[in-house]
């Protein structure tokens, strides 16, 4: 199955995209000088979304059909070449694909076409909705896209039979399976928290969406609806960006995200929503989807304003979820609790550990800012390589052995390397204070990859190796400690360039390796501003008391550079100035610019003197500007 | 559903069974799909792939795709009563179809997901169970709805891989669940767990010479056989029990052949009703990851459907195998309808 969407997402994303010279891709980087009306945000952004249609709109070829639908969704929002754009969609709906990753840029086209394709060329594609069976995938990104491309799809063909639908539903069926799916998903993710949550690269996947949702489904609330889960996204992603950057903990990235921060699609949204960071090649593809109907979206100035200008460090904590279980858990989706600390230089994210995902999950790091993140390796962690069939089964409804070779085939091929970055554990416990992490790790005997990978970047500047045990580094305006509790060999890696492929480069980064199967990791990091020197930073650092004993439960007992004593004990709840830490109050959001009550469907987002408050309790929007 | 309606239905298998006596008295519908000949990124774009989902024999033994090209169905149901209507355990829910496969409509709605299993009670044909991710439902109403029916399953631990209807008495229904068995003999008003397992039932079948008789495989428990209508369970020594076993088929021409597939031991095999097993593998690919089996019932021929290889067939009860096609395929299903007399086997075939 999901090698079939894996397809289809190849399909949508226009394998042929061609990587000629975008501005803003090969330009430099952006300033981040902070646009003060609400008047030039505007401007800017539709400034980027022109610059976007330009550049995939030069990509036509002369008098030749367009080849995939990228190129018509971009005709048909500059209202060019509408003749071209009806032979070319009564070409590719001949053989229509299946799935969500085709059925967004379909819905994406129809609506776009409604007054510029040719009747023919509109009955192509209600024709394909008819006879080809779309497959709805089994995640919850899936669902959405999928859901929303029915819904909208039903609404602008009302009042037809069952028979002229694939799903053998009536519009009306239809209509009303879609909305019940959209709305009870989003009291999911406003009242417990999201699924997928602060995804690299998923977040095309739901924002895209919410767009299409937004502007042009005809019932109100649901175009409400749609306007409201847009801002909820960006604020999410503004809280949890540095400079553009999206850092810290997600559900879901890849291979190359992880490493390479910047290199995601969530800095495409960040650079056509904020304007503060380079977008990524080719706008990621998904770009253009969001591009050709981007006008319609007006960015809150408030979330604006939390992304680019942040006076002051935040602490935000927030309440998220894990996929659903199927098996092999007590609850269908866990709480995930998600710490984000951001400073000027550098921000510390993470959560407490386990399987947010089955595959993709990012658990924590440190980091820094750079001027321009394009390949720049710009974090620091350590985790354990899972490759397990009994975590698979609990996400996924299949039998055991063929898991593995499957999602290693489907898009994620590094998931059986032991010398990957990318995933979660069960057997990591995280603890974050501030900009300290600890990181546990208690892996049984017979655990396949036995052992933790610590990632130091090529980027660090004056990596230490101290007597002291402790590894010292600066990345960026961050000075970084890395205290390996185990002992380790530092190897060259081959980093894997493509999660698709598996495609490998040696790009100067280092494994930090450590066979040990009870082990763990503490990071302290700081400004290099609050030092004088290095030296004097490493010397704060020597003299922290650390103890820890790995023998039975990996135990450490740490005093912070920011003065808390922190007792992490594998299995057992942190100990902070000797409370123990107890997660179960956690709100939704909790902290300067974001909050939200557990259950309430209310966020309140805040910056200075702007507020909105999002609820959808009453489905309403509500600003206001604090005296 | 009435008496007189019971009857009817049964008096129809029964003639549809009389009347196939002369050929095959059943139909193989393979629920399929293909994968592209060393791993997706062998090609930036799809390739010609033949179409995925349910294939079926013909009368001259080639297979003929019908339905939705469609990557994972895992199981098909008809109705004793009307050729024309099937039900297919799938990737979007239940596909329910009333021509024979031409046209289908999603009788689920979005609140349920990749059902793994699907089946009829033969006694009470409108009675259709749903084996689900999280739990089951069950339509009263020939799939027009689908109410959940899992009082007496666990909050967690219902993950249901298999459910089964007892051919015997109608709402007497078999479950393979994460934790157990279930058992129901209420048309699943309520269940009851008749065995506990660590991971999860893989398979549950019911003997055609013996209805009392029922054997389950597990993912980390071996092979099981009941012998009193699944109310009590034992392990089945001599199958081995270190790895994960797929599922289990009857031999209907032969009382005490059974045989077993896994990815990790291929095909096991007995003769002598679970006393002694023996692998047979040679002929099949080596590694001999077999996905799925299913074993004719009208002549005993054994399928084997080996991962991402081929389908292949023994006559010989695996002792030799040769290749049915299907190459680059997963099989989900090896899927032996009851045929119906004097009539096509499903609407779309000449």
């Amino acid at each position: 199955m999901i090698a079939r969407l894996f397809l289809i997402f190849s399909w949508a994303l226009g394998g042929a995209v061609i990587l000629l010279a975008q501005p803003a891709f090969v330009g430099p980087a952006p300033s981040r000088a902070i646009l003060p009306t609400p008047e030039l945000q505007r401007a800017a952004y539709l400034a980027r979304i022109d610059e976007i249609l330009a550049w995939r709109s030069s990509q036509a070829k002369p008098g030749e059909l367009f080849p995939e639908m990228t190129m018509i969704a971009t005709k048909l929002a500059l209202h060019q070449d509408a003749e071209l754009c009806s032979r070319s969609v009564i070409a590719l709906m001949k053989t229509p694909a299946s799935g969500p990753f085709w059925m967004f840029p379909t819905v994406n086209v129809a609506f776009l076409g409604r007054d510029q394709l040719s009747l023919e060329a509109r009955q192509s594609i209600r024709k394909a909705w008819s006879r080809e069976m779309q497959i709805r995938g089994d995640t919850e990104n899936h669902w959405v896209m999928y859901y929303t491309s029915l819904y909208l799809m039903a609404e602008l063909y009302p009042h037809e039979p069952g028979s002229s639908w694939y799903s053998g539903k009536s519009s009306e069926e239809n209509l009303a399976e879609a909305k019940a799916y959209l709305i009870d998903w989003m009291n999911l993710a406003t009242t417990v928290g999201q699924g997928e949550f602060n995804p690299t690269h998923y977040i095309g996947e739901y924002a895209i969406p919410m767009l299409y949702l937004a502007t042009w489904a005809q019932d109100p609330a649901m175009r409400l609806r749609g306007k409201m889960t847009l801002d909820w996204l960006f604020a999410d992603l503004a809280e949890n960006t540095l400079n553009g950057v999206l850092h810290g903990a997600n559900a879901r990235t890849d291979d190359i995200s992880v490493i390479e921060r910047g290199k995601a699609l969530a800095s495409f949204f960040s650079w056509v929503l904020f304007g503060n960071v380079p977008p990524i090649a080719a706008y990621g593809g998904w770009g253009i989807y969001f591009a050709t109907v981007a006008q319609n979206y007006e960015l809150p100035e408030v979330i604006y304003r939390i992304a680019v200008d942040r006076p002051s460090d935040y602490l935000q904590r927030d309440l998220k979820r894990t996929r659903r279980r199927w098996r092999n858990s007590d609850v269908l989706m866990a709480p995930i609790y998600k710490t984000n600390y951001t400073r000027r230089d550098y921000a510390v994210g993470s959560y407490q550990g386990g399987l947010a995902d089955p595959i993709q999950t990012h658990v924590w790091d440190v980091t820094w800012d750079v001027p321009d993140p394009r390949g720049v390796h710009n974090t620091m962690f350590s985790m354990h390589p899972v490759s397990s069939s009994y975590d698979l089964q609990t996400y996924f409804a299949e039998l055991p052995d063929q898991m593995a070779k499957e999602v290693t085939k489907e898009g994620k091929a590094s998931y059986d390397s032991p010398d990957k970055f990318l995933g979660g554990s069960r057997f990591e416990q995280v603890f974050q204070d501030l900009d300290t992490v600890i990181a546990l790790y208690d892996i049984p005997v017979g655990t396949r990859f036995p052992h933790i990978n610590g990632f130091l970047s090529k980027d660090l500047l004056q990596l230490t190796v101290d007597p002291s045990g402790w590894i010292f580094a600066q990345g960026g305006s961050c000075y970084l400690a890395y205290r390996p509790l185990a002992a380790y060999q530092l190897r060259p890696v081959a980093r894997v360039k493509s999660s698709m492929t598996g495609e490998r480069a040696s790009l100067g980064d280092q494994q930090l390796f450590s066979p040990y199967l009870k082990n763990g990791t503490i990071v302290q990091a700081a400004a290099v501003s609050e030092f004088k020197d290095f030296a004097a930073f490493q010397a704060a650092i020597r003299a922290l008391p650390l103890s820890f004993q790995l023998a039975t439960k990996p135990t450490v007992t740490f005093q912070t550079l920011r003065g808390k004593v922190v007792t992490c004990t594998f299995g057992a709840a942190p100990i902070v100035n000797g409370q123990p830490f107890d997660y179960t109050p956690w709100k939704l959001f909790e902290g300067p610019y974001l909050n939200a009550e557990k259950g309430a469907g209310r966020l309140t987002i805040t910056h200075g003197a702007l507020e909105r408050i999002l609820d959808f309790k009453t489905l309403s929007i509500t600003d206001r500007v604090k005296l | 559903m009435s008496k007189i309606k019971i009857a009817s239905a049964l008096f129809i298998s029964l003639v549809a069974a009389l009347g196939a006596a002369a050929g095959p008295s059943h139909d193989l519908v393979l629920c399929v799909t293909f994968r592209v000949p060393g791993g997706l990124t062998a090609t930036a774009l799809p390739v010609p792939l033949p179409p995925c989902g349910l294939h079926q024999r013909g009368t001259d033994n080639r297979f003929t795709h019908f339905g939705p090209n469609y990557p994972r169905f895992n199981n098909l149901a008809r109705d004793p009563r009307d050729p024309r209507v099937l039900y297919a355990a799938s990737l979007n829910g239940v596909l329910c179809s009333t021509d024979g496969g031409e046209v289908w409509r999603i009788g689920t709605s979005w609140d349920m997901t990749e059902p793994r299993d699907v089946c009829i009670d033969p006694h009470a044909p409108d009675h259709i169970y749903l084996a689900l991710p999280d739990g089951i439902a069950v339509s009263k109403d020939r799939g027009l709805t689908w109410p959940r029916r899992e009082t007496g399953l666990p909050d967690r631990g219902k993950y249901m891989q298999v459910v089964k209807v007892d051919r015997t008495q109608a709402g007497r229904v078999l479950a393979g669940c994460e934790s157990g068995i279930y058992l129901t003999e209420t048309a699943a008003q309520s269940w009851r767990r008749v065995f506990t397992t660590q991971t999860t039932i893989t398979d549950l079948q019911q003997s055609p010479h013996d209805a009392q008789l029922w054997l389950a495989t597990t993912q980390s428990d071996g092979a099981l056989r009941s012998r009193d209508g699944g109310r009590t369970w034992e392990k089945i020594a001599g199958v081995p029990a270190a790895a994960a076993l797929y599922n289990i088929a009857f031999d209907a021409t032969t009382a005490r052949r059974y045989a077993v597939a896994s990815w990790t031991y291929g095909i096991l095999t007995t003769e002598d009703g679970g006393e002694t097993w023996s692998e047979r593998n040679v002929g099949l690919p080596v590694p001999h990851r077999v996905f799925r089996l299913g074993i004719d019932p009208d002549n005993g021929r054994l399928y084997a459907g080996v991962y991402e290889e081929a389908v292949y067939e023994s006559l010989d009860f695996g002792r030799t195998w040769r290749s049915a096609g299907f190459e680059h395929s997963v099989v989900y299903n090896f899927v032996f309808l009851p045929r119906f007399a004097n009539s096509p086997a499903l609407a779309h075939l000449p």
